[in-house]
């Protein structure tokens, strides 16, 4: 492999990696606030990839725009959903349980999309479609910098939240200590529909950057699930910034990959490190004291 | 109504789910200034006395009075508001959080800056550990350290009453009599302290009124003193004749 190529792949896997880290993030948040594995987070990715698309096609305007509109959308279809549906499952098997039912909703999603707007491949044009720039000596498609700029953004407004804010101290007690939250006054059935709503506008992001630089089509998140999950379970179940560390390493790893193995088996880097995740060190290799034992 | 007791707790009957009943018509009262200390062999169900009392196990039936007022059926944050504040047993720190937001989280309620500043000040003079170790992460702290953050997270709400399960477990002679004598000063400021022991001969000696737990009731209860020179209880629960 030339140096360019190699610089060129290294550039590329860094925005990818950057991608997969807000893509993940909301993932690992809902596990780590509420047990809950929510396998129909990248059909929520695919959904708001749709919504920027069919925005676009209507009005004409560009796709991130349409964020005004679904961030908030998201964010109060997560708080319904946690507590019209979440909260039916018994605590005792929550985690088991969340896995059929956001199969489900998963699959309701697919369904009406399908419905919607057929299985039909679509695609945002976008004026900088195919529009690159020079990066370090690398040529670098605009959009990919765009989501990449998205993601940063979205990751440093959720870092603000979490960090900053009443609510994100509330969120963080409830991860780390569920009962000692409830006894300082932490209202954690409220932080838990919350969290599932700051969940999904990480999804309306994310699936909106994703649909820049992509085809979709209803039954894409299938594709999505596996290296999401991946990329959490590396990075330790429950911490966002595990999950971007992860991200990144895989993101660039899968790049790096590409120039030699081809797309299909570079993507099985998120199966061989999940599996050696799984066999070495089951809590994941970044999530400090918190993470999950699987 | 006169209420000469801060806490009251009558007649409980609490459990788990569909398991038996944990406790079977419990009464155990705390009057204001007062130590009251609980004791019982493992799985009496002294620390769900003080879930119950802490509103975080709602009983099957049965009073929870606070200064007078029935409060059964509140949960945790009213009775906080109540002015109760629970310890856990075990270590309940938020560990990837400093020392300062695990404090700062203690008062998660108080709305007054100025009054959460003051009770800052006066938990870190209490406990020199928490502004010797204010900005690391309190999972790194040591067992003890740990324990006294979290007694002086439990603090900041300035509670009426303060519920302790088992304080000075993992800690050294020294940090526990630290403990200790927070509870005693705290008594003699007016706070009410129930308090579960595994030390219970240690416990009793610093409490004003005992209370031995067994099968779900209290068993036997009175001061203290008498409580620690009565021969047939220092043989069953505090663990042979007392020293002396
Ligand atoms: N969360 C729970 N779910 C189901 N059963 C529980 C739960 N917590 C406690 N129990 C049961 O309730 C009974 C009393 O438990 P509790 O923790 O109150 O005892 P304890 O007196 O505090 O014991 P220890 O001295 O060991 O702390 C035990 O039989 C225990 O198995
Ligand atoms: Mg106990």
């Amino acid at each position: 492999m030339s140096s360019a190529l190699l610089l060129q792949s290294l550039i590329l896997g860094i925005l990818l990696g950057g991608l997969y880290a807000l893509l993940a993030a909301g993932l690992t948040l809902y596990f780590g606030v509420m047990r809950v594995v929510m396998i129909a987070h990248s059909a929520f990715l695919i959904l708001a990839g749709y919504l920027a698309w069919f925005f676009t096609v209507t009005t004409g305007w560009d796709p991130l725009i349409s964020l005004v509109i679904t961030v908030p959308v998201f964010f109060g279809l997560g708080v319904a959903v946690q507590r019209l549906l979440m909260t039916r499952l018994k605590p005792a098997s929550l985690t088991m349980m969340s896995v059929l039912l956001t199969f489900a909703i998963a699959l309701v999603i697919e369904g009406m999309l399908g419905f919607t707007f057929t299985g039909v491949q679509r695609r945002i044009k976008l004026d900088y479609g195919a529009a690159s720039i020079e990066l370090f000596g690398a040529q670098v498609a605009v959009v990919k910098l765009v989501a990449f700029g998205l993601a940063v953004l979205a990751l440093g407004a959720l870092w603000l939240v979490l960090k900053k804010t009443s609510f994100g101290q509330a969120l963080r007690a409830t991860i780390q200590h569920k009962e000692a939250a409830e006894l300082v006054g932490v209202d954690t059935a409220k932080v838990a529909s919350y969290g599932f709503g700051l969940g999904l506008a990480t999804a309306a992001v994310g699936g909106t950057a994703l649909a820049l630089d992509a085809t979709i089509y209803p039954s894409l998140h299938w594709h999505w699930i596996g290296p999401l999950f991946a990329i959490i379970v590396v990075g330790g179940l429950g911490s966002i910034p595990g999950a971007a560390i992860a991200a990144m390493l895989l993101g660039i790893t899968q790049s790096l990959l590409q120039v030699p193995l081809g797309t299909t088996w570079a993507q099985t880097v998120f199966y061989l490190a999940l599996f050696v995740t799984l066999i070495v060190r089951p809590q994941g290799f970044f999530g400090g004291r918190l993470a999950q034992r699987f | 109504m006169e209420s000469e007791h801060l806490l009251e707790l009558v007649d409980i009957e609490a459990g788990y789910g569909r398991a038996a009943l944990v406790l079977r018509g419990l009464t155990v009262r705390v009057p204001p200034a007062t130590i009251v200390c609980l004791v019982g062999p493992n799985g009496a169900g002294k620390s769900t006395v003080l879930k119950v009392a802490s509103g975080m196990l709602v009983p099957r039936s049965g009073r929870v009075v606070v200064q007078g007022k029935d409060v059964a059926g509140d949960g945790p944050q009213q009775m906080l508001r109540h002015g109760l504040a629970h310890v856990l047993q075990g270590h309940s720190v938020f560990p990837e959080m400093t020392v300062a937001e695990n404090i700062k989280l203690g008062g998660f309620t108080v709305g007054d800056k100025a009054v959460l500043n003051e009770r800052i000040e006066r938990v870190k003079t209490v406990f020199p550990i928490v502004a010797e170790r204010w900005n690391d992460l309190a999972g790194l702290l040591s067992g003890g350290q740990q324990k006294q953050v979290e007694f002086a997270r439990s603090l900041m709400i300035s509670p009426k009453v303060v519920l302790l399960d088992e304080p000075s477990m993992g800690l050294d002679p020294k940090t526990t009599a630290t403990v200790f004598e927070q509870v005693v000063r705290m008594r003699d400021h007016g706070t009410a302290v129930l308090l579960v022991e595994q030390n219970a001969r240690r416990a009793l000696e610093t409490a004003d009124v005992g209370c031995v737990l067994d099968l779900g009731r209290v068993h036997i209860s009175g001061p203290a003193r008498e409580l620690l020179e009565d021969p047939e209880l220092s043989r069953l629960y505090l663990g042979g004749r007392p020293a002396a």
